[in-house]
């Protein structure tokens, strides 16, 4: 018999909000983060788009993060790690230092043999990647290039001897496996924008089929390589949301004048999973439960949605049924909503076809942009989130929306009780999922 | 740079490094037998050790030292070939 599975805590780095509560406020509030792109990054190319999403500072060892984890590892796994420390805290869960020397803890109350972990990711550690690449090329090469033109060569002091560690999508996951001795399945999902969402779902079945009682789960995703050049693959696709002379009203999600999505210097949610009646017995009363989950694929193209959403359809006709509740009962949708002239054109109508017209619907991108797989979890925090608080954000420049459907307006108080959360990633990866009252 | 200096800035590094207690920093420490540094450990010390000095040490002088004194002579002789022209950084 499949168990209850409920989220216990939620942790948050974003744009817009670098802890959960932070990041709520900057929701309702309408506060999105959005600046020119580094005028260095201009030396190497023109661009078409010139915004982006800045993270703002985190001060990673206030997460007992130290001075050298820092210098050995992606930040993808430390925003992960700060991440899952604001999860556990949420949770009211003591992570107590077990390994002084190693820097390792252990979870109070839970069997770390039944813990797994489930992370997504998009590009894992690709500006560390990056980064050695160009200490490979760049290094022999500085002595001989003009003086002048020595500022164009970016490349670190050393080539890092844990690049490796620091490349693999894996080291995110391994991380917080290793930081909370959990033993139980530790596993990455890479399914593009997709991947966070898709993560979170994995979390989920195994907790339900009873494989582990508990879970860290999200996404996590770091797309600054100090000059431009993964912008720069994205920028080249023609997918980045164009300036409109006012920089804060150029990322505008299903609104007829949206250009492309606002790329995010990138971002995390970390949420913790459990059996219900473990957190019970704690005497926590969760965030929400997730009821259903659904994924599916569009067979159709490497970077563009299928115009028919068929697969989408189906897919979220799944996750009702495994919610087992009717399509009618949700109450808020929380969009895919890049941004992107193709996805907002498909999206829309097919939440208008599933749904009519009566369930609320935002779009958490116009106020955070996109960090690819970190996106979804993002996503799914704001959706258990609302649920909880029985409130949800506005659409930040939604003035003329590309269809009639209930867009949140402005900052309302509703009785959320069931809640569907999607994301779609590049190669056609779809997943739904449904968060209910807990 | 003072001897004293040079001593007191490379026990942190190796007390931040390989998080060992400073009064088992003394110059004939073995970094391997005696402070339990493994081959990872003593990478990420020589990486730190540049960023405290502002210097390089190349893999093969890394290689030879295997005390806490044999750093010290390390940095005392970089530090008298003066600071190294650092390249432009990633970020």
């Amino acid at each position: 018999m499949k168990r209850r599975v409920v989220i216990s805590g939620i942790g948050v780095v974003a744009p817009n909000g670098a802890t959960t509560e932070s990041f709520w406020k900057a929701c309702l509030d309408g506060s999105a983060a959005v600046a020119s792109i580094p005028a260095s990054w201009r030396q190497y190319a023109v661009f078409g788009s010139t915004l982006w999403a800045p993270l703002p500072a985190v001060d990673f060892s206030a997460y007992r993060i130290s001075r050298i984890e820092q210098m050995q590892q992606d930040k993808t796994a430390l925003l992960a790690m700060a991440a899952a420390e604001q999860a556990l805290a949420g949770a009211g869960l003591a992570a107590e230092l077990r390994d002084e020397k190693k820097n390792i803890f252990s979870l109070s109350s839970l069997d770390p043999a039944r813990g797994g972990v489930y992370m997504g990711t998009g590009v894992g550690g690709i500006v560390s990647f990056s980064q050695n690449q160009n200490h490979h090329l760049q290094a022999p090469l500085a002595p001989h290039v003009a003086p002048e033109a020595r500022e164009l060569l970016r490349f670190p002091a050393r080539f890092h001897p844990f690049a490796v560690a620091m490349t693999m999508p894996n080291s995110a996951a391994a991380s917080l496996g290793i930081r909370y001795g959990l033993t139980g399945p530790n596993t990455t999902v890479s399914n593009a924008c997709a991947a966070g969402l898709c993560a979170i779902g994995r979390a989920y079945e195994a907790i339900a089929s009873g494989t582990v009682d508990f879970a860290l789960c999200g996404g996590t995703e770091y797309l600054n390589d100090g000059f431009g050049g993964v912008f720069r693959a994205f920028d080249i696709a023609r997918t980045l949301v164009r300036d409109c002379g006012d920089a804060q009203t150029a990322n505008r999600p299903f609104d007829e004048r949206r250009s492309g999505f606002l790329f995010a210097e990138g971002g995390c949610a970390v949420l913790l999973l459990e059996a219900r009646d473990a957190a019970l017995s704690r005497g926590r009363t969760p965030v929400a439960e997730i009821t259903g989950f659904a994924e599916s694929f569009d067979a159709y193209s490497i970077m563009a949605p299928e115009p028919s959403a068929v697969a989408v359809s189906r897919m979220v006709e799944r996750a009702c049924r495994d919610a087992h509740i009717d399509i009618r009962d949700i109450d808020y949708v929380n969009a895919h909503a890049t941004g992107t002239l193709l996805n907002d054109i498909v999206e829309s109508a097919v939440i208008e076809r599933l749904f009519g017209r009566r369930p609320l619907v935002n779009a958490t991108k116009s106020l955070t942009g996109h960090a690819i797989a970190a996106s979804g979890a993002i996503e799914a925090a704001v959706t258990a989130l609302s649920v909880n608080r029985k409130t949800t954000h506005a659409c930040k420049n939604l003035d003329r929306p590309v269809r009639q459907l209930n867009f949140v307006r402005a900052p309302v108080t509703f009785p959320i009780r069931n809640a569907l959360t999607q994301s779609f990633g590049f190669g056609g990866h779809n997943a739904a999922m449904i968060v209910s009252e807990a | 740079m003072q001897t004293s200096t040079i001593d007191n800035r490379v026990s942190k590094v190796v007390a931040d490094v390989l998080k060992v207690q400073p009064d088992r920093i003394v110059p004939c420490a073995r970094l391997r037998e005696d402070l339990g540094a493994d081959s990872l450990d003593l990478a990420s010390l020589m990486m730190d050790l540049e960023r405290e000095f502002n210097g390089s040490i190349s893999d093969e002088e890394a290689q030879k030292a295997a005390t806490v004194g044999d750093i010290v002579a390390l940095i005392s002789a970089m530090a008298s070939a003066g600071p190294t022209q650092a390249a432009p950084t990633a970020s």
